[in-house]
């Protein structure tokens, strides 16, 4: 009886004990999951705000940037420069501007235009320079009784990673006679050439290594991010 | 019913070319009266860009510029333009789209009120011809039914 009654007492005090830790630990747990929560919103409050402040500045800038274009664009075309005309190119350059802005310059930081149209326009000649050898080839290939050709369709993924990278590097291939670009899958390209030599000339990554020059682009550090940054931190101190 | 292209070089050479062409648009309808072009041209072009965006980037973002609401909207108002121009000059006790009657309210010679009065009925019918364009294209590709009513359907 008294055997009994003692096992009893032991295990209404066991249920008592693991009672007690149960709402201990719920309470740690609660604890827990509040501070990480705070955490988190407040992780995101600063994520909001950086991204804020970036895309609110490249935005202004996109604005500014596609209206002077084209104003530029609506002098060149007009030619009248009286009040009336200019002040009608005025408006209407804002308003293209307002509808379009996010279409000229989507993908692409303002910041580093300058850079790019200079190296852009750095790249031409060697362009250029391997349009004239191609051109000689492709008239070789064709004029050669033999006619050496061996058309073949080839891939190779790129390491480029804006659109407009892609656009002009596949443009650039086409541009060169005997290879042409058929398409791209996802980062992937589909190119057709003409001959061997064409092939190994694509192979080799020249055209796409100064391309990703221009662009700024594969393993390149952006100054502009750097810049971005520092000010931003600036302001949270 | 048309859905974004899915062909990048399509959709980049697009997207840097539609702001051009329709400031090339606009430029037509604001020189009518100098040179070759005008209201109807420029109209063209400029719902031209539009389809060309419909195209390349397909209903959501078009939506989202410009919507089939704003199209009816815009093509009422060309018409407004123009006919309030034709009778502003009826009522200047002149005859129907007579501008050089204008030249009371616009305090300049009637030459100038003439040129001026051309340049607001073009802008007018170059409206009117963008937005009715793009809604003929619009209802056309879209066989009447807006991806909107397809979810309600569903």
């Amino acid at each position: 009886m008294e055997v009994t009654l003692l096992v009893q007492a032991a295990d209404d005090a066991f249920r008592i004990l693991e009672k007690a830790r149960g709402q201990a630990v719920e309470l740690l747990n609660t604890a827990t999951k509040l501070t990480s929560d705070t955490r988190w919103m407040e992780e995101k409050k600063i994520q909001a705000v950086l991204m804020g402040a970036q895309k609110k500045k490249s935005g202004l800038q996109n604005f500014a940037v596609t209206f002077l274009l084209l104003f530029a664009f609506w002098a060149l075309l007009s030619g009248k420069f009286d009040t009336f005309h200019l002040s009608l190119g005025v408006i209407c350059s804002f308003v293209v501007a307002l509808i379009g802005h996010d279409l000229l310059f989507a993908n692409v930081r303002v910041g580093d235009m300058r850079v790019i149209v200079q190296r852009f326009f750095a790249y031409l000649p060697w362009h250029i320079y391997q349009i004239v050898i191609a051109n000689f080839h492709v008239a070789y290939l064709a004029l050669s009784p033999k006619m050496p050709i061996s058309p073949k369709i080839m891939r190779f993924k790129t390491k480029l990673e804006s659109d407009i990278s892609w656009v002009t590097l596949a443009n650039s291939i086409t541009l060169t006679p005997g290879t042409i670009t058929i398409d791209i899958e996802e980062g992937e390209f589909v190119v057709h050439a003409l001959s061997e030599k064409l092939a190994d000339d694509l192979n080799t990554g020249e055209m796409e290594d100064r391309i990703a020059h221009v662009f700024m682009e594969a393993d390149h550090i952006y100054i502009q991010d750097v810049l971005d940054v520092a000010r931003i931190f600036a302001e949270f101190r | 019913m048309i859905i974004r292209g899915e062909d990048i070089i399509i959709r980049t050479i697009a997207r840097v070319l539609v702001p051009f062409i329709q400031l090339y648009a606009l430029y037509v309808i604001m020189h009518g009266h100098y040179s070759p072009g005008g209201g109807f041209q420029g109209g063209v072009i400029l719902g031209a860009s539009m389809v060309l965006l419909f195209i390349t980037h397909g209903y959501a973002e078009v939506n989202r510029k410009f919507s089939e609401n704003i199209a009816v909207l815009f093509s009422s108002i060309g018409v407004l333009i123009y006919s309030g121009i034709g009778f502003l000059c009826l009522i200047l006790l002149g005859n129907f789209l007579d501008y050089s009657v204008l030249y009371k309210l616009l305090n300049v010679d009637p030459a100038h009120a003439r040129s001026l009065g051309i340049l607001g009925v073009e802008l007018g019918v170059g409206f009117a011809v963008m937005a009715v364009m793009f809604s003929i294209f619009f209802d056309i590709s879209t066989g009447g039914v807006l991806p909107e009513d397809e979810e309600e359907r569903d």
